[in-house]
């Protein structure tokens, strides 16, 4: 403080100075038309220099949330692209015989391992057992139960349930599970150890469980583990639907339906 | 005293020398730059700062150009510190001297008159022209301006404080 004393009293005069100018030239610009137009003009770009400088560094210290929200946009118009394609395919297929219910979750998965979800509508409108369910045009589940306006819904997240899918469009065929630890992460059973299984492969419906057309996204390969001396490797899925934020979904049958699970049927001939 | 002078030469500017310019833009004087520069040397810096101060100040309420004379005179003000220190004799001041042409001489004179005319005039035409492309032109005149008040400055400490008139009293 003493200091900061001493270096005011030393710099007095140029510091009266400074204050008698700064006085001056505050009347200048408040009656000087030129003087008042020009100075707003310099102050005006300077500012606006800072400002633009301001911007840049919060743009560029918000860029990871911008960047976040930006994938989060991307992950939804990818899924309304994929339902896009997967309309024109059901399109094509209603012709083969899939049709299309659209309707709306009531109760989605809480993340317990046995837990069935809640849908609408029911048997009123021809849900019927078995049909599969999508949400975005990715694989959801299959309906367990219909009743007269309410369906039960059998999620990828069951604990007790296998859904036979494909590594990539033209890969081998696996079944993929849950094991009830986390939502986000699907397990890949029996693969075995030659399968050129990659992260960042998808994961498609194969269709032989009859519950949904062939192709249909399910999820990513998150991780490939491959253990010495075991036959099967290890892969764990992250699934494309977002469990916790689904609210419509889509109740896709064959028409022909209940000739295919008939010849589906193990027959009796030796 | 000062303080009288100086508004005495304001009134004296804003009602009767105002239009006291033979060559037009090419010798407008500053009449009351003669009072401020009969602030004694060895004044303090304040003194000599808040006397431009308040000359622009007096200059900008009598002639109606608000900021212009108190930009100037705070800068003649400021400098005058400087320019009493620079164009000191080699032995300095007397505690009785004044800048007056019998104190000081005529040669010390002129160019102290001179030097803080060109100031006070350079600083005029910087904040009466602002832009730089006026500066320019403003500029020979403003020269011409500080020549025409040094020249006016002189007339009047000849006339007010000559040397015959010191010999006359004496």
């Amino acid at each position: 403080m003493r200091n900061l004393w001493l270096l005011l009293q030393r710099n007095a005069f140029l510091l009266a100075f400074i204050a008698l100018m700064s006085v001056s030239l505050s009347v200048l610009f408040r009656n000087n038309g030129a003087a008042r137009s020009s100075w707003f003009q310099r102050t005006g770009a300077i500012s606006s220099a800072i400002e633009q400088q301001r911007s840049q560094w919060s743009n560029y210290l918000h860029l990871a949330e911008q960047n976040a929200t930006l994938a989060g946009e991307n992950a939804a118009l990818r899924s309304q692209l994929l339902s896009m394609e997967m309309d024109n395919v059901w399109k094509e297929d209603t012709l083969r015989g899939w049709t299309v219910l659209s309707g709306e979750l009531v109760k989605g998965p809480d993340g317990k391992p046995h837990t069935l979800s809640l849908a609408t509508p029911g048997q009123d409108v021809g849900v019927q057992p078995g049909m599969g369910v999508l949400s975005s045009g990715a694989a959801f589940g299959s309906v367990e139960e219909s009743g007269e306006t309410h369906s039960r819904i059998l999620t990828l997240l069951h604990a007790g349930a296998t859904w036979s899918c494909r590594i990539g469009r033209r890969g081998p065929v696996a079944s993929l599970g849950w094991d009830g630890v986390t939502l986000d992460r699907l397990q890949l059973k029996d693969v075995p150890r030659h399968v050129d299984a990659r992260q960042g492969d998808s994961i498609f419906t194969s269709g032989y469980d009859l519950r949904f057309p062939p192709d249909v996204p399910m999820g990513i390969i998150a991780s490939v583990e491959r253990h010495s001396g075991a036959d099967f490797i290890d892969v764990s899925v992250r699934p494309v639907v977002d469990f916790r934020a689904v609210r419509h979904v889509e109740f896709i049958e064959h028409r022909s339906d209940s000739e295919r699970v008939v010849l589906a049927q193990p027959s009796d001939l030796p | 005293m000062m303080a009288i002078r100086i508004i005495l030469m304001v009134v004296l500017q804003a009602l009767f020398l105002r239009d006291v310019s033979p060559f037009g833009i090419w010798t407008r004087p500053e009449w009351t730059l003669w009072a401020l520069l009969l602030v004694p040397p060895q004044s303090g810096p304040f003194y000599k700062l808040l006397c431009g101060f308040g000359m622009g100040l007096g200059l900008d309420i009598a002639l109606g150009t608000y900021g212009q004379h108190m930009v100037a005179g705070t800068m003649l003000g400021g400098a005058l510190p400087t320019l009493h220190r620079l164009l000191a004799p080699r032995e300095g001041y007397e505690v009785t001297d004044r800048p007056v042409l019998r104190d000081m001489g005529a040669g010390w004179l002129l160019g102290f008159l001179f030097a803080s005319a060109l100031v006070y005039h350079l600083t005029l035409m910087l904040v009466v022209e602002w832009y730089w492309h006026l500066f320019a032109g403003a500029l020979l005149p403003a020269i011409t301006s500080a020549c025409f008040t040094t020249a006016g400055c002189m007339v009047l400490h000849m006339a007010v404080y000559s040397p015959e008139r010191r010999k006359a009293s004496l």
